[in-house]
């Protein structure tokens, strides 16, 4: 099951369009992307969500975790990926890999499926 | 025999000696063999949490190529869990389809029958009923054919297995010291659990070693762990059990830690959460002994292939542990599993924090497991005969005097 919202609440509308680029439901999906995203990609995700992170935050927390209404939910998809892209950018200087290390296709994650923002 | 402490450096030297350690046994098959029979098929080895099996009917199946079954843990109407050969006694099926090295189910009404023929057991293990009784030849004894009971105890909610028809030992007798020094750790708690697996291609000492000393730190995890890698750290109170083994980690540098700014942001957060943050007073008494303000995990061997660590919140987020485990699949041949258990997220900000923080210890994985492979291939080329270890690789050196105690003393 996927999320249905297409939208964002609407404070964070300026983040549309890279939600529609990362706002992916599991940690599967978020990971394939990340492994082909460029330094560019990385970037403009960091730039743009770094400044609102404590706003997103605010607004997430406003909502139970297991029962959050689409927009947010998509909101939330779209902080975790940038939680989990962010050391592309802090530490490894744009590279999509982890420098000097094991072959990431190769790692299971056993939550990899799971969807956060409902019950 | 129980397990009991040998604490002294000295004593501990002595016991375990100071030279070279041959790499004969990590590459002969002989030898993977022998442990196959001598500690994989007679250790308690740890299968699981009771948190992953919460409910009367929750099963989860373990599958142990070690020993050419897999087990079906489940939490019968009684709440106990029991331990049985994923097997069906009519002609060796699987009773329970299996998705991967784990899989997850729940039996409805307590039945688990079997994809074959049908023959439905009880999740108590008896036989319950089997299709057309009354064709088979010979009058069917059910009392007999229940499900294939494994010895199965519970220390700490985490669930072991043993594979003896009699163990040699309890489980409380294998873990002895190694049990009391962790007990009391407030383990249910941190029920949210992260699991990564992959198999590797090198035998499963290899990936046991790596995991089992901090010596790599400042070397491997310079990329993901810049702040802790470049920090002074100390590896300190060694301690012995049998073919278990412990040590405290503390980071005298903490201070000089220069998070990253989502990091500050993020692990900041969790740290300074009455939940998340330090807890150094819930930790069992004999761990951080002189109560150190700098401690961050302890950091231990539980034998045969266990890697456990505790934290504390204190330069990690919280009440959270996690492990690794190396199961056989071969001589040269190792399922890797490592978890993260956090306690659960309340809000959708602490969900974001600790994936955070998941993210990097993940990532910090990808840089341990990048060596296995590669240390193998380089003890196959012949060119050593041995390794060296230095203080912080102690716990190599206990696992592989168990190791050869357990398979050359027969």
């Amino acid at each position: 099951m996927r999320v249905d919202a297409t939208s964002l609440p609407p404070e964070f509308a300026d983040l549309e369009a890279l939600a529609a680029i990362w706002a992916l439901p599991t940690e599967n999906e978020r990971s394939a992307l990340r492994w082909r995203s460029s330094k560019a990609d990385f970037q403009a995700l960091y730039d743009a969500v770094a400044p609102r992170l404590d706003a997103m935050l605010i607004a997430l927390d406003s909502h139970p975790l297991a029962a959050m209404p689409p927009a947010f939910q998509r909101l939330l998809h779209l902080a975790l990926a940038f939680a989990e892209a962010t050391p592309h950018v802090e530490l490894y200087k744009g590279a999509n890999q982890v420098p000097i290390s094991f072959d990431n296709s190769r790692f299971t994650a056993e939550h990899g499926d799971q969807v956060y923002g409902r019950s | 025999m129980r397990a009991t402490t040998l604490a002294d450096r000295q004593a501990i030297y002595e016991r375990l000696g100071t030279g070279p350690l041959p790499i004969e046994g990590m590459l002969s098959a002989e030898q993977y063999e022998a442990e196959v029979q001598h500690i994989f098929n007679k250790a308690w080895l740890m299968v699981g949490r009771v948190e992953e099996i919460a409910e009367p009917g929750d099963y989860k199946i373990k599958r142990l190529d070690v020993a050419q079954t897999s087990a079906i843990l489940v939490r019968g109407r009684d709440g106990e869990v029991r331990a049985f050969h994923n097997l069906c006694t009519h002609r060796g099926n699987k009773v329970v389809p299996e998705t991967g090295h784990d899989s997850f189910g729940r039996a409805r009404g307590h039945s688990l029958t079997c994809r074959f023929h049908g023959w439905v057991f009880d999740t108590a293990g008896p036989l319950k009923m089997l299709p057309q009784e009354a064709r088979f030849p010979e009058p069917i004894d059910r009392s007999c054919l229940g499900l294939k009971p494994m010895h199965c105890s519970i220390w700490q909610g985490f669930i072991f297995i043993n594979l003896a028809d009699e163990p040699e030992d309890t489980l409380d007798d294998f873990l002895g010291d190694y049990g009391e020094h962790f007990a009391g750790y407030p383990f249910a708690r941190a029920s949210w659990r992260r699991r990564y697996s992959s198999v590797l291609d090198c035998n499963w000492k290899v990936a046991l070693d790596a995991f089992s000393e901090g010596y790599h730190v400042e070397t491997i995890h310079a990329g993901t762990l810049p702040g802790i890698a470049s920090v002074e750290m100390e590896q300190t109170d060694y301690k012995l059990f049998g073919p278990h083994s412990t040590s405290g980690f503390y980071v005298p540098g903490a201070e000089a830690m220069k998070p990253t700014p989502v990091e500050a942001r993020l692990g900041g957060s969790l740290r300074q959460s009455a939940r998340h943050g330090p807890h150094l007073d819930l930790l069992p008494p004999t761990i951080n002994p002189k109560k150190r303000n700098d401690f961050m995990f302890e950091f231990s061997v539980m034998g045969p292939n266990t890697v456990l660590h505790l934290c504390a919140g204190a330069a990690y987020p919280g009440m959270a542990y996690f492990h690794h485990q190396f199961w056989p699949m071969g001589p040269g041949k190792t399922l890797w599993q490592g978890t993260n258990y956090y306690q659960p997220p309340q809000t959708a900000s602490e969900l974001v924090a600790l994936v955070h923080t998941d993210t990097l210890h993940r990532n910090a994985w990808l840089e341990d497991t990048s060596t296995m492979e590669n240390t193998y291939l380089g003890l196959k080329s012949g060119k050593l005969k041995d390794v060296l270890l230095m203080e912080d690789e102690v716990m190599i050196r206990n696992s592989h005097y168990a190791i050869k105690e357990a398979t050359h003393a027969r």
